[in-house]
């Protein structure tokens, strides 16, 4: 079976942190700002405790995209989280080249409780991306 | 930084350590000391804690590291630090890793004083047991001092590629690099509490330190060259069909991770119930791809372990060692752990005052990740 490129709609796991970007994403959904479904949204207490373990098996278990949104920097509810997931996600992009992944596919965003819209922006554009990524070579692996 | 001369008696350069090491524990300078010794089999040398003088058969020099003595020092001083002087004689790579585990929070150092041995490399556990030369291990590698290409035939991949065989962050140094061991070797005192431990022992003067300076610079500048060799040989495991290929023969024992000095995690979440799934679950993800390998996880397992240490790795290679499939690990957490390490301009060991890059941030960095 072929898949057309245009049927690809890719699955994005998103990683929301309780105090801004969840709040934010709550926004855009009480304006009833559209966005695209693709995004499944967990939330978290900071983006910072968002371990590499979490990023990977969504990865591993065949997640298109990965998307971790936090506090604009300065204003982490744990002062310094958001700092601490930049970092992260700078040692995960050098471990994701080995696995043969494009780094576009992890995202991080500040987004703020009140950014509802830039929320729904985000996810448009990140979903966008990721189409042009195609789908995640490794869902079809099945010996990992 | 005080450089003395340990005259060697009987060109034997095991026992003239082993009898300075005696003279400390009968001094009670220290109450106890861990030092590699063998055991009655002699099929191997392992670290042992001893306070007793009279029990004391060391042998610092055996090219041999089956466990890692800084994951020892940490289980020693984890519950309590310890109130009396512990002496302990490790590799450089050893005190690397036992730097990290300090910085770490996962040992304490205030009462131990760490006796560096220069390395010489170490062999696999099994060749070591089951040496092949006439001579000993120990004697083997010693008279490698001189025919360098000798040992590459039997040391570990780690050891060939090793980042610094001269410990560093010590307080005292048993030099061989640049000396005939079986004559004198060096006694470098680096501190204070060196300075103190060894104050009544009957030490010579240097002659020549020319020797030594070039010898250390030499084998740095060896040990470098292979490793930018071998991270150039091997870098090529990319992408996940390469993966895969590469860890096809893990069978999940997580041995790897239990031997690593770095992987302090008092429970690992790969050993927790967390990945115990429902069979409907099990199922359920067979259906996703129609199969799947069990057990599962281990790709998972390796690349979460590789994000959690590869920063403060101190390539001592113990990972490979413990492999019971024999994957070459090095191979991969090598070339990964230098660029990450690159990345955070960070080298594990070498400073115990610069914090581990995962707990530290600057405000305006790696803006390219993320937004400004």
């Amino acid at each position: 079976m072929v898949i057309k490129m245009e049927e690809f709609e890719p699955k994005i796991v998103g990683f929301l942190c309780n105090w801004c970007s969840y709040a934010g994403a709550d926004l855009a959904g009480t304006s009833r700002i559209q966005y695209p479904p693709n995004v499944r949204v967990i939330k978290v207490m900071c983006s910072g405790s968002v371990d590499s373990i979490y990023i990977l098996r969504a990865l591993l278990e065949g997640a298109d995209g990965v998307f971790i949104g936090g506090c604009h920097p300065g204003d982490c509810h744990y002062l310094d989280g958001n700092y601490k997931a930049r970092r992260k996600a700078v040692l995960m992009n050098s471990i994701l080249d080995t696995l043969g992944l494009e780094k576009e596919r992890i995202w991080i965003r500040w987004v703020s409780a009140s950014e509802g819209q830039k929320f729904a922006d985000t996810m448009r554009e990140m979903t966008e991306a990721i189409k042009k990524l195609g789908p995640n070579p490794i869902a079809k692996h099945w010996n990992i | 930084m005080t450089d003395k001369i340990l005259m060697v008696k009987k060109g034997d350069p095991v026992t003239s350590v082993n009898n300075l090491l005696k003279e400390l524990l009968k001094s009670k300078k220290i109450q106890a000391l861990l030092v590699m010794q063998e055991v009655p089999s002699k099929a191997i040398s392992f670290p042992v804690l001893i306070s007793d003088p009279d029990k004391l058969n060391s042998n610092v020099f055996a090219p041999v590291l089956p466990v890692s003595t800084a994951s020892v020092i940490s289980k020693i001083t984890k519950i309590e630090r310890s109130f009396e002087l512990i002496g302990v004689v490790m590799r450089a790579c050893q005190i690397r890793a036992l730097v990290e585990l300090v910085k770490l929070n996962q040992a304490n150092i205030d009462n131990i004083v760490i006796i560096g041995v220069d390395c010489l490399g170490t062999f696999p556990v099994n060749v070591y047991s089951d040496f092949p030369e006439k001579e000993s291990p120990t004697q083997f590698i010693l008279n490698t001092i001189k025919k360098k290409n000798e040992r590459s035939n039997y040391i570990r991949t780690a050891c060939q590629t090793c980042k610094n065989p001269v410990p560093i962050n010590v307080d005292i140094i048993i030099g061989l690099y640049g000396l005939d061991p079986k004559k004198e070797l060096l006694i470098q005192i680096n501190s204070e509490k060196g300075q103190k431990l060894l104050e009544d022992i009957n030490l010579e003067a240097v002659k020549d330190a020319k020797n030594r300076e070039k010898a250390v610079k030499d084998i740095l500048e060896e040990k470098n060259q292979n490793r930018s060799d071998f991270i150039k040989e091997v870098g090529k495991i990319k992408g996940i069909d390469a993966l895969t290929k590469f860890f096809d023969k893990c069978i999940n024992c997580h041995n790897c991770m239990k031997i690593c000095p770095i992987c302090y995690c008092k429970e690992c979440l790969f050993d927790s119930s967390v990945f115990n799934l429902e069979a409907n679950k099990y199922i359920g993800k067979a259906e996703k791809k129609g199969l799947f390998k069990m057990p599962n996880d281990s790709l998972l397992f390796h690349t979460t372990r590789m994000n959690h240490m590869v920063v403060s790795c101190v390539g001592c290679g113990l990972c490979e060692q413990a492999c019971p499939s024999d994957i070459p690990l090095m191979e991969i957490i090598t070339p990964i752990g230098e660029n990450a390490q690159k990345i955070f301009g960070y080298s594990p060991g070498s400073d115990i005052e610069e914090k581990v890059p995962m707990v530290i941030y600057k405000e305006d960095e790696y803006q390219e990740v993320g937004e400004k």
